[in-house]
């Protein structure tokens, strides 16, 4: 009988052993996945603004973005990672009640040398460090590159890196820590919910866009002396319009990774997959409403514009405008929400546009208004939803205020870091490209290679 | 439109968490949803034909 005992307990522990090991490779591969899918997001971004830029800035345009990916990575190895673990608490840096922030933690775990080495680099033990960083880096690049088509063909390749570095690597990161981290005090004092970043990251990088667009200002030719504006057209709308739809396939990789898998060490539940606040999730939560979130969006810039490139960004500013709350949305309501955003995109980013502001793919528009209307109409229709895991009284709840205060902290972490880079590269030159340049072309003045050696030939159809 | 269940905690909930979850809303919702989608296709139809009937004088 004992005997009996004792081999049973060592295969209950042999396959609990095995579930570990299923466990942990599974959390280690969703992460990893969510990786290359987010690349295709960058991928959509570059072919958006190259498509929107004149053919004779097409690879320049190009370059700069690859180069903001090229950048985010390292700079986010080297301090972005710690600004999320070290800033929660607000500049203090201290510890939070969830014990996994502060300067210390961010010390032990996020830097690339000393101690907290052996979680930045190849190591047997630790099978979540590297996907964690690796899907925060590629959120850094959505920002990046959401800043990146706003300004094409007048920006300084240099001085347009440094914005992008500032913006992916410190200005969305500080966004994050504070409402986006379960010690995050817009999260513990204001119940501020972002699950899908609509705040944090969108309406960040659209108003650090906007701070740079006032420093740089508007292309060549694009106000007249009456301050009436011309329609500067892409020179390839259909590539932009796939490069869209790119944007969305990748924002399903973008979303997955918002989610806490269960089972872990460092999961909420053993059973549950949470959001990144230790609240409940589903990735079926999220199919429901990413759907319901990209028809309303296109269906409303259809009837508004009948426009092929609004309805692609209405599909996004769908998206977007339900992003805080994907994981409380009842379908049929996301899809009246992100319905209203695809409406109001096009009178929103003509109202920026008769303010004197040059925002050559809407970029403002899309991700920062959509993104305060996300945070916004989420205080409207969750308020009373507990922010974090607890008991009620014991955490914070979602509120309209909070939300909104969410939203002015989100805008003023976006705006005044543009603003100030921006100023300051305007100030040394580094800012924006020389008007004859601008004149005569980016590519051929700074690009080695040619986009079209052979232009666009109207080709004739094979004879019958 | 407040938490679906009596007491604001997420360890009391183990089934529908969204807004609204046991009541009316839902289905007002996605009553309010069809007849948007119905509308529009029906005011985007008139435009798209006034478009060809101007292209055709």
């Amino acid at each position: 009988m004992e005997a009996q005992i004792a081999e049973l307990t060592a295969r209950i522990a042999e396959l609990e052993s095995k579930a570990s090991v299923t466990n942990t490779m599974f959390a280690e591969t969703y992460y990893y996945l969510s990786i290359p899918l987010m690349i295709i997001i960058h991928a959509g971004f570059l072919a958006y603004e190259m498509g929107a830029t004149r053919m004779k800035n097409v690879l320049s345009s190009g370059m700069k973005n690859i180069l903001a990916f090229a950048f985010m990575v390292p700079t986010f190895y080297w301090f972005g990672w710690w600004v999320y673990w070290g800033f929660p608490t607000g500049i203090t840096f201290s510890a939070g009640p969830a014990g996994i922030s502060g300067a210390e933690y961010a010390n032990a775990i996020a830097l690339g040398w000393g101690e907290s080495a052996q979680y930045m680099g190849p190591n047997i033990a630790d099978q979540a460090s590297g996907v964690f960083w690796g899907a925060f880096t590629l959120f850094a690049c959505t920002t990046a590159s959401i800043m990146s088509g706003a300004v094409i063909e007048r920006i300084q390749t240099v001085g347009f890196t440094i914005c992008a570095i500032v913006l992916g690597s410190f200005a969305w990161v500080v966004a994050a820590a504070w409402g986006w981290h379960a010690d995050g005090w817009l999260v513990t004092k204001f119940g501020v919910h972002d699950f899908g970043a609509a705040g944090l990251v969108h309406a960040v990088a659209g108003f650090f866009a906007l701070g740079v667009l006032v420093n740089l200002g508007p292309r060549i030719g694009k106000f007249n002396s009456d301050g009436t504006a011309n329609n500067l057209r892409g020179h390839n709308l259909p590539f932009t319009v796939t490069g869209l739809m790119l944007i969305m396939v990748g924002f399903w990789g973008f979303l997955m990774a918002c989610v806490i898998v269960p089972g872990e060490a460092w999961s909420w539940y053993p059973d549950k997959a949470t959001t990144i606040y230790g609240t409940p999730m589903t990735l079926s939560a999220l199919s429901f409403n990413i759907l319901m979130g990209m028809g309303g969006g296109i269906i409303g810039s259809y009837a508004y514009t009948r426009d092929p490139f609004w309805m692609m960004s209405g599909c996004l500013a769908g998206l977007i405008s339900v992003a805080s709350g994907l994981d409380l949305y009842w379908p049929s309501l996301t899809f009246i929400i992100a319905l209203g955003a695809g409406i109001l995109l096009k009178p929103a980013a003509d109202v920026l546009e008769r303010w004197g502001i040059d925002d050559a793919v809407g970029a403002v528009t899309v991700h920062g208004t959509i993104g305060i209307y996300a945070l916004v109409v989420l205080g409207i229709f969750a308020s009373g939803f507990p922010a974090l895991q607890g008991a009620e009284g014991e955490v914070a709840q979602i509120s309209l205020i909070g939300q909104i205060v969410g939203a002015i902290v989100f805008f003023l972490l976006g705006f005044v870091p543009g603003y100030i880079v921006s100023w300051i590269l305007n100030a040394v030159g580094m800012l924006r490209v020389p008007d004859a340049v601008q004149e005569a072309g980016l590519d051929p003045v700074k690009v080695t290679a040619q986009a079209y050696p052979e232009g666009i030939p109207n080709s004739p159809p094979a004879g019958t | 439109m407040g938490f679906p269940y009596p007491e604001a905690d997420w360890e009391l909930v183990e089934g529908a968490m969204y807004m609204g979850a046991g009541g009316a809303l839902p289905g007002i919702y996605t009553f309010i949803s069809i007849l948007i989608c119905i509308y529009l296709l029906w005011a985007c139809n008139r435009v798209e034909w006034n478009k060809y009937d101007e292209a055709g004088e």
